[in-house]
């Protein structure tokens, strides 16, 4: 039994495991972007779809073996946490251990150094350099030699421990993110309110405790047409009292209660402009009304029955215009309503004759087009996620982590003096967590501080 | 424009450059090493003011922003990003040799930039890109990409120290490319490099948008390819700890991590994306 749990915890630990799952991760989200998902997937409806969908091919981040990698990633993590965590621990706080003749059976020529002064002198130079340069050191002296050894850059080891950690911590931030997490999105036409938000990933729709209302919505355009800066101006209401107002600007969010709101995107109500047309009856304004396409009205009277057939905003240059119909019993007359129609007349004189753009051309009825009327409705993004504390510090940690890791080296050296002949022999280990071309560099450097120390003493 | 115009003249600078280390390797003196590296810096300047002169002008537009928001500014900045560490390391490590390979990319990203389909128009900024994050985010994640494409050309050279044949065939310029234990640190120090500034560009485009979208990450194709791109590397400074699996495997882990840098640069724009506006 405890040779099962041995093998487990050693495959859980390995850094085989770690590559595996890390390439493993990075197929599967590979996948998600070259096959669609969510929204994006077309449904088809046949058995072949019905059947990946099931697979949930077309949720791959959310699918049962993405979260599957995930849980063995954060096992691995753990187990490499709760091994290296104490041996991190103890290289920082204890002294290095010691040396024995065997440790240099294999050392290089370069790195040993052969003088003739004396084993004490040596000896003190080399204490010297080493208490110097390395936070933890001890010597040991026996009768095969003096030995030293030293140890620094510790701080690297927790960097390490830090940044997994982090990742565990990122996973735990998602993952609460995604279970108790809100995402939600609503259109707000200007001057409505709304109190019910819909959900994202076909989850239907949610009321909230409070109700939020566009009191304006504003949007400035670029001269190449591009929108330059949309903002909504909101209230938020509760009890039927004014909590909070706010502007809402893309990339500077409103939060109430907790749940925030981002300026995503707006689009006209309808989908098409709306015109202000005033008639007027025997030179008195008799209706002032916001028109959009398809709208009718009848005249007082029988009259006739007006219809708002189009709007344009640029008609053949000559600007705004609606093109209105008018059914009577004597027929029905079409005919354009331009907004500047005044300046048109002045430039183009004779102009006001012809039928189409006469404005008095029925009876005593006079129609005016006083402006273009856009009504826009604002759309928000909705959210809000418990999980967020924890994925910051996630993030702070591993930034953290990664410089303490990246900036320090786990080193150790050991040295021993002893007589070869008749010159006193200084050979030279050094280990580091890192295995790289900085522990020769490191020997080297050793030896030319020791050479340099020693030719000082003549 | 005076900044277009200027530079069109750097990609043919950094095509020169590119000559001269080229002919620095088959004509053995010292010279076309030292123009070469001269050249190189020569294009950088140039390029650094023609991108002030743009940031600039687009003030100068009534729109002004830090040139880096759209695909032609990302391709010029990217380049920049790549000469410039290139430089860095050619003075740290007294090496000229890796500049053949490095020069080529920037070469490359210019004269592509240079291509009719690619507006060089200073256009003004949509909505969600007027923001603070936008400058820390293209920042760090060129840096990182401009540390990969090193790590990417010390691969390359690895392999060209493998090539078969006794060592007295070689030309000097072989025998001056960096030992391969070098290389390995090299590989291993600009991979780190890389990587930090990745993460940092990460995180950053991360915060960005949770204040923009609602969401820090919503599997879109470039946040997901940045983060592949991510796990190769990840991946690859582990597979370290495994004895044996040094040098040749980290060259081609150089290679494949390129590979994954220009696809979540190049790729994602044929893939729907929020993103494909930036490029």
């Amino acid at each position: 039994m405890l040779k099962k749990t041995k093998l487990l915890w050693s495959f859980l630990s390995s850094v085989q495991l770690t590559i595996f799952l890390l390439a493993f991760i990075a197929l599967l989200a590979f996948a998600g972007t070259i096959i669609p998902q969510r929204d994006l997937a077309i449904h088809m409806p046949s058995p072949l779809f019905t059947f990946l969908n099931r697979m949930q091919l077309f949720d791959l981040y959310h699918s049962f073996p993405f979260f599957l990698l995930i849980g063995l990633l954060s096992l691995n993590l753990l187990a490499c946490l709760l091994k290296s965590f104490p041996a991190a621990w103890r290289s920082f706080k204890e002294q290095p251990s010691l040396p024995e003749a065997a440790d240099f059976r294999n050392v290089p020529e370069e790195n040993i150094l052969r003088v003739t002064n004396d084993q004490q002198t040596v000896m003190k130079i080399i204490e010297k350099i080493i208490a110097s340069g390395f936070n933890k050191w001890r010597r040991s002296d026996t009768i095969d030699g003096n030995y030293l050894a030293g140890s620094k850059g510790g701080l690297s080891l927790f960097g390490i421990c830090i940044i997994h950690f982090s990742i565990l911590l990122f996973i735990a931030g998602a993952l609460a993110g995604f279970l108790f997490g809100l995402e939600g999105y609503v259109n707000i036409s200007e001057k409505e309110s709304i109190n019910t938000i819909n959900l994202t990933r076909g989850k239907g729709t949610m009321s909230l405790p409070f109700t939020v209302r566009c009191d304006k919505f504003i949007l400035e355009l670029h001269e190449n047409g591009m929108p330059k800066t949309y903002r909504s101006d909101l209230s938020f209401i509760k009890n039927e009292k004014i909590v909070k107002q706010g502007h809402l600007l893309v990339n500077h969010p409103l939060t109430f209660e907790g749940i925030s709101f981002y300026q995503a995107s707006y689009g006209l109500i309808n989908n098409k402009p709306g015109a202000i047309l005033a008639i007027f009856r025997n030179g008195q304004e008799i209706q002032n009304l916001n028109a959009v396409k398809g709208d009718s009205l009848d005249l007082p009277g029988k009259d006739g029955r007006v219809s708002i057939l189009r709007i344009e905003e640029n008609l053949m240059n000559m600007g705004p215009a609606i093109k209105l119909s008018i059914t009577s019993h004597e027929g029905n007359r079409v005919f354009w309503v331009f907004q500047k129609l005044n300046q048109i007349i002045e430039s183009n004189p004779g102009i006001e004759l012809n039928q189409v753009i006469n404005p008095d051309i029925f009876r005593s009825y006079r129609f005016v087009m006083t402006g273009m009327e856009e009504k826009y409705f604002t759309g928000l993004q909705v959210t809000h996620d418990p999980g967020i504390p924890l994925v910051v510090l996630a993030a702070l940690l591993m930034m953290a982590g990664l410089i303490l890791a990246l900036f320090f080296r786990a080193q150790k050296v050991w040295i021993r003096v002893d007589s070869d002949r008749d010159f006193t022999r200084i050979s030279i280990v050094c280990r580091s967590y890192k295995n790289d071309a900085g522990s020769q560099r490191e020997i080297k450097l050793l030896l030319d501080s020791i050479t340099r120390c020693l030719d000082g003493l003549k | 424009m005076i900044h277009t115009s200027l530079l069109s003249i750097v990609t043919f600078i950094y095509f020169a450059s590119f000559l001269f280390y080229l002919f620095s390797m088959l004509f053995v003196r010292n010279f076309w090493g030292r123009l070469a590296s001269l050249t190189a810096l020569t294009g950088l300047v140039g390029q650094t003011a023609a991108l002030i002169v743009r940031w600039k002008t687009s003030y100068n537009l009534g729109f002004g922003h830090v040139p880096m928001s759209n695909f032609y500014e990302s391709l010029i900045f990217f380049a920049w990003a790549v000469v410039l560490l290139y430089l860095i390391m050619e003075w740290r490590l007294k090496n000229r040799t890796i500049g053949l390979f490095v020069l080529p990319v920037a070469f490359l990203l210019m004269a592509y930039a240079s291509m009719s389909n690619i507006s060089n128009h200073i256009e003004p900024l949509l909505p969600a890109l007027q923001s603070n994050w936008l400058i820390s985010h293209v920042l760090t994640c060129f840096l990182g990409y401009a540390a990969f494409t090193m790590a990417f050309a010390f691969g390359i050279i690895f392999y060209m120290q493998k090539l078969p044949g006794p060592d007295e065939n070689k030309t000097l310029f072989f025998r001056l490319l960096p030992a391969k234990s070098t290389l390995e640190d090299l590989m291993y120090k600009s991979v780190i490099f890389g990587f930090i500034f990745l993460t940092m560009g990460i995180i950053i485009g991360s915060i960005w948008a949770h204040y923009a979208w609602g969401s820090y990450w919503s599997w879109d194709p470039k946040e997901t390819w940045s983060f592949i791109t991510w796990l190769i590397y990840a991946l690859m400074l582990h597979a370290r700890q495994i004895r044996g699996w040094q040098e040749r495997s980290m060259a081609l882990m150089t290679i494949i991590g390129f590979s994954s840098v220009l696809f979540t640069y190049f790729g994602v724009n044929m893939l729907q994306s929020l993103h494909n506006y930036i490029g």
